[in-house]
């Protein structure tokens, strides 16, 4: 930039601002992009598709495996035979595009299959959490397949190349970029024709408008579904290829955060209309890079812009907005009543398993009763066990992971609070752990409280966060809620986190010098917050969560504030969040940028559903099975070995557990017995009548007799 | 404690259809009445309208009680049931995940004024008199409908039938002054429609309360109500005694759909 000009506020800001307009239109080519495939699938089937980004990822990265020629090999030892297998398939970059395609075709057909089909009739949180689980899954795999290091595309493999093509108002733009701009809008225009002018796409039209109608009338919605997750993923896939090559690398965690953008555009366009998805995102990635022009020192503005962006369409609620969107009446959090609606778990019928358990292991008689009476055991010797845990004699890196798991489990707790109890899904709960750690290095370094006192001080601290986040959902629900807090988590993560994480270091008290110590130090706390949440669940705050999360109509009607009692749940459950920021960054001696991000959050997310989402065992069943079981393992694996298989296997667990019981793995037990008892209701309903029939007939007392007469 | 309604000059519109058009009544404090009138007459838009769910456009409703009159018009549905509006609807709903007990002390949320979150969660300061009381509460409401033996089971699981039931023992739990009932026997079988009328009347015995009440079924409005309203197009008709609004040639004609 010309010195002279920059002198001049005025001469400054313009230069600045139209300079920052191509890279906001390249920006926003990859927005508009990843919206479109959105709304491809979204259009037809009503699945907020959260696994995108990892889907993009996947075939980016077998894209470029296949141009750089990535070797693969495989060892089998079996008894006498040894088999070495391996390929090093290499393709020009062109000719691997069809081939990467139809993977990224073929890729969308399992999932639509496997993953999709059989919640066909779930309710929009269902899917939301089935999609985000997904996510985790495609993404381990890739990081177990291609390796997990981000992947890096070099200037010969890139999509176009990446010489100066033009210049527009002094910023030079490469062939790469212009070429991306071209093949979106090229996109755009074709998805668009393909809608307005061919029956497939007018049959989609028909479904977004009205499910109902458009079956009556003969539409396929099943034939839809699989068209649109093909052509849906094949958009995918050239987005992941395009991205990685506009953006020189890609992962998993990248395109995941970019998802979260073409959600906020495609959301703007009512996640059915094309033409203002893709505006939408090129004015989001426009606005970005003007944000990050004027305010070239604010790390994370740009993030910051796009949530306020999001968060202020949303709440000004223009009509189209909602016009394609489903928004259930419910919170859609499965907590008991009911039968299971998806498929799978139709086929499976734990009672039938329930009855051939039994009779195949004889409990009855002395052992059940022996067990009832000493039920207390287990419990007691679990506790104690915990307390009793850094005395054990075991390898010194078992303090670390058990204080770990502690946090885990206070993080797992906030999630069963909002989520399971409110009904309210947010995924920012990385955010209140960041807000946890700047608040205890706050307090300790900047307001020098001593030493207990900053764990308290991140909790308050927390408060007024929550009611920022509590406000958009005091209007918003469901999908729009996910998004809302998706972009705050995103916002934390960006322009929160890095101010804290790396330069700040917390000062470790005495009294913490060791792991042990610091184990001890958060399970106090983890027990004080367990406590309480087991007050508030078995209390009138409990009940008014769990009356708003079933019907927000029913509880206002019965004089249930609903703002009130969301912004409570909301103050305690980033209360939680932030006390286990606290107690992490006491174990870390500085704010962790891991724990804080979304892509944690998420994984949490999938871990909380598995472990029991409603129910307050489930924090202590997900603790142990995804935070103690893989620090212990890994502890023992070096980095270059680092399995992602934890990860996977909680994803892929979380979508059965979704689709066999909602409730997760803690409330298992329960959900066998309501369903054997489900087939001796039909009795006992007779009985109700009778016996109503027979309270209503009956003359009435003496006492209730005056108050008539009164 | 009893209450008197005063309805005057209600409109809602829906686009350019007019679902209510003006519609106005009284309500005397104790009564039973009857809201009748075929489909599309605005009955259960008037209902949302009284309890806060729905916003009309003009008119007023006011509840007289002995603690003075108030304006419901403006006021969230929550403020409404705090002022002693309780209702039923349509399609019978309550919290389908909790066990009808529960429900019950969720219902009574608002009654639990000695229970704020400190006093909740250390249960100090009349929050545990106030959890014995609600409690308490809630099995007298169990047995007033016979519903004791299905306590523990979630609403999810019930029939229309039981779950009619545990929505009305939840509705006289809070203890309404004005009892706005939305068709309670519609989806249940015949039997339980004979049983309904006389459990209603003791029910609004045992309250007290005013109760507005949408009803199909002839016998069994004409067998509760103390008087009827007649409502056709977003207009009541006419009001009175049950027999003479069933006889009133409008009435009929509406209903009928021919000249009387």
């Amino acid at each position: 930039m010309n010195g002279l000009t920059g002198f001049f506020p005025l001469g400054l800001v313009t230069n600045g601002l139209m300079g920052a307009f191509p890279p906001g239109l390249v920006t926003g080519a990859v927005y508009a992009l990843l919206a479109m495939g959105l709304v491809l699938i979204y259009k037809a089937t009503r699945v907020p598709n959260f696994a995108y980004g990892a889907m993009a990822t996947f075939v980016g990265f077998f894209h470029y495996s296949l141009v750089t020629g990535k070797r693969y090999a495989i060892n089998v030892h079996l008894l006498y035979v040894r088999l070495h297998l391996h390929a090093q398939p290499r393709l020009p970059f062109w000719g691997a595009m069809p081939v990467s395609l139809i993977v990224a075709g073929l890729l969308g057909l399992v999932i639509e299959r496997l993953v999709i089909r059989p919640f066909a009739k779930a309710p929009a949180v269902t899917l939301i959490i089935v999609t985000l689980a997904l996510a985790t899954v495609l993404s381990a795999i890739t990081q177990q397949l291609f390796g997990a290091n981000d992947l890096i595309v070099a200037s010969r493999n890139a999509i176009f190349p990446r010489t100066v093509a033009l210049s527009v108002v002094g910023v030079k733009v490469s062939y790469e970029q212009a070429g991306v701009i071209v093949l979106v809008v090229a996109l755009a225009a074709a998805v668009f024709a393909f809608f307005r002018f061919t029956s497939t796409g007018l049959a989609i039209r028909a479904v977004a408008t009205d499910r109902d109608v458009a079956s009556l009338l003969g539409v396929s919605s099943r034939q839809l579904s699989i068209v649109s997750w093909l052509g849906g993923s094949m958009v995918a896939g050239l987005a992941g290829i395009a991205l990685a090559s506009l953006l020189v690398t890609s992962n998993p965690n990248l395109l995941l955060t970019l998802t979260i953008k073409g959600f906020a555009a495609a959301i703007i366009g009512g996640m059915t209309s094309f033409p203002i998805a893709v505006a939408a995102g090129f004015a989001i990635g426009v606005v970005e890079e003007l944000t990050r022009h004027l305010f070239p020192r604010f790390a994370g503005a740009p993030e910051v812009v796009t949530l306020g962006a999001v968060i202020i369409v949303l709440s000004l609620r223009p009509s189209w907005i909602f016009r394609g969107i489903r928004d259930d009446q419910d919170s859609g959090v499965t907590a008991g009543g009911g039968a299971p609606t998806s498929a799978l778990a139709k086929r499976i019928d734990p009672a039938e398993a329930f009855r051939v358990l039994r009779a195949a292991v004889p409990l009855d008689g002395p052992v059940m009763c022996a067990l009832g009476r000493w039920r207390w055991v287990i419990p007691a010797a679990l506790v104690a066990l915990a307390v009793g845990f850094p005395l054990l004699p075991l390898p010194s890196f078992w303090a670390l992971a058990a204080n770990l798991t502690v946090i885990d489990l206070l993080v797992v707790l906030s999630f069963v609070v909002l989520i399971g109890w409110l009904g309210q899904i947010s995924v920012a709960q990385g955010a209140f752990i960041a807000v946890g750690g700047a608040g205890t290095v706050v307090c300790a370094h900047v307001v020098h409280l001593p030493f207990p006192l900053p764990v308290f001080g991140a909790v308050l601290f927390s408060i007024p966060v929550s009611v920022l986040v509590g406000l958009p959902a005091l209007r918003l629900r469901g999908l729009h809620l996910v998004i809302a807090t998706l972009a705050f988590g995103l916002a934390a993560q960006t322009a929160l986190l890095p101010r804290f994480s790396a330069s700040t270091r917390v000062v470790i008290p005495s009294l913490l010098n060791s792991d042990g110590a610091k184990y001890e130090f958060s399970l106090l706390f983890a027990a004080l917050a367990f406590a309480l949440a087991w007050r508030v669940s078995t209390t009138r705050i409990g009940r008014s969560f769990r009356a708003l999360r079933d019907s927000e109509i029913v509880a206002s009607a019965y004089g249930i504030r609903p703002v009130r009692t969301k912004l409570t749940g909301f103050v305690l459950s980033g209360g939680i969040a932030a006390l286990a920021g606290a107690l992490l960054t006491y174990q870390l001696g500085s704010v962790s940028t891991v724990y804080g991000s979304v892509f944690f959050s998420i994984t949490w997310l999938s871990q909380s559903v598995v472990a029991g989402i409603t129910s307050i065992a489930g924090p202590v069943i997900g603790a142990l099975l995804f935070g103690l079981y893989p620090q212990l393992t890994q502890g023992s694996v070096s980095a270059s070995h680092l399995s992602f298989l934890p990860e996977a296997v909680a994803g892929a667990l979380t979508i059965v557990i979704m689709a066999i019981n909602p409730e997760g793995l803690a409330s298992m037990s329960r959900f066998v017995r309501s369903r054997v008892s489900a087939f001796s209701t039909e009795d006992d309903e007779l009985l109700a009548i009778e016996a109503a029939t027979e309270a209503a007939t009956a003359p009435l007392p003496e006492d209730e007799r005056e108050l008539v007469n009164t | 404690m009893t209450a008197k309604l005063t309805i005057e000059g209600v409109e809602v519109r829906f686009g350019g259809v007019a679902a209510l058009d003006g519609a106005g009544f009284g309500v005397e404090a104790g009564q039973i009445v009857g809201m009748i009138g075929p489909n599309g007459a605005g009955k259960t838009t008037l209902m949302d309208c009284i309890s806060g769910f729905r916003r009309p456009s003009a008119g007023s409703i006011r509840l007289e009680t002995d603690n003075g009159a108030v304006e419901l018009c403006g006021r969230p549905p929550w403020e409404r049931a705090r002022l002693g509006v309780g209702r039923t609807f349509q399609n019978a709903r309550l919290f389908r995940s909790l066990p009808i007990r529960t429900s019950l002390l969720a219902c009574q949320h608002d009654r639990m004024r000695r229970s704020g979150f400190v006093r909740s969660v250390l249960g100090i300061g009349g929050a545990r008199a106030d959890e014995a009381e609600v409690a308490a509460r809630a099995d007298e409401v169990l047995e007033l409908v016979g519903l004791t033996t299905h306590a523990d089971k979630p609403a999810g699981e019930l029939s229309t039938g039981m779950l009619r039931l545990a929505e009305l023992a939840s509705v006289v739990a809070i203890r309404p002054t004005l009892l706005l009932l939305d068709e309670p026997s519609s989806g249940i079988a015949q039997k339980e429609t004979e049983a309904l009328g006389p459990l209603l009347r003791r029910l609004a015995a045992y309250l007290g309360a005013t109760v507005l009440i949408i009803e199909h079924d002839m016998p069994l409005i004409m067998s509760i109500s103390d008087s009827l309203v007649a409502m056709a197009a977003g207009r009541v008709i006419t009001t009175g005694r049950p027999e003479d609004v069933r006889n009133h040639p409008e009435v009929l004609r509406s209903y009928l759909g021919q000249s009387a």
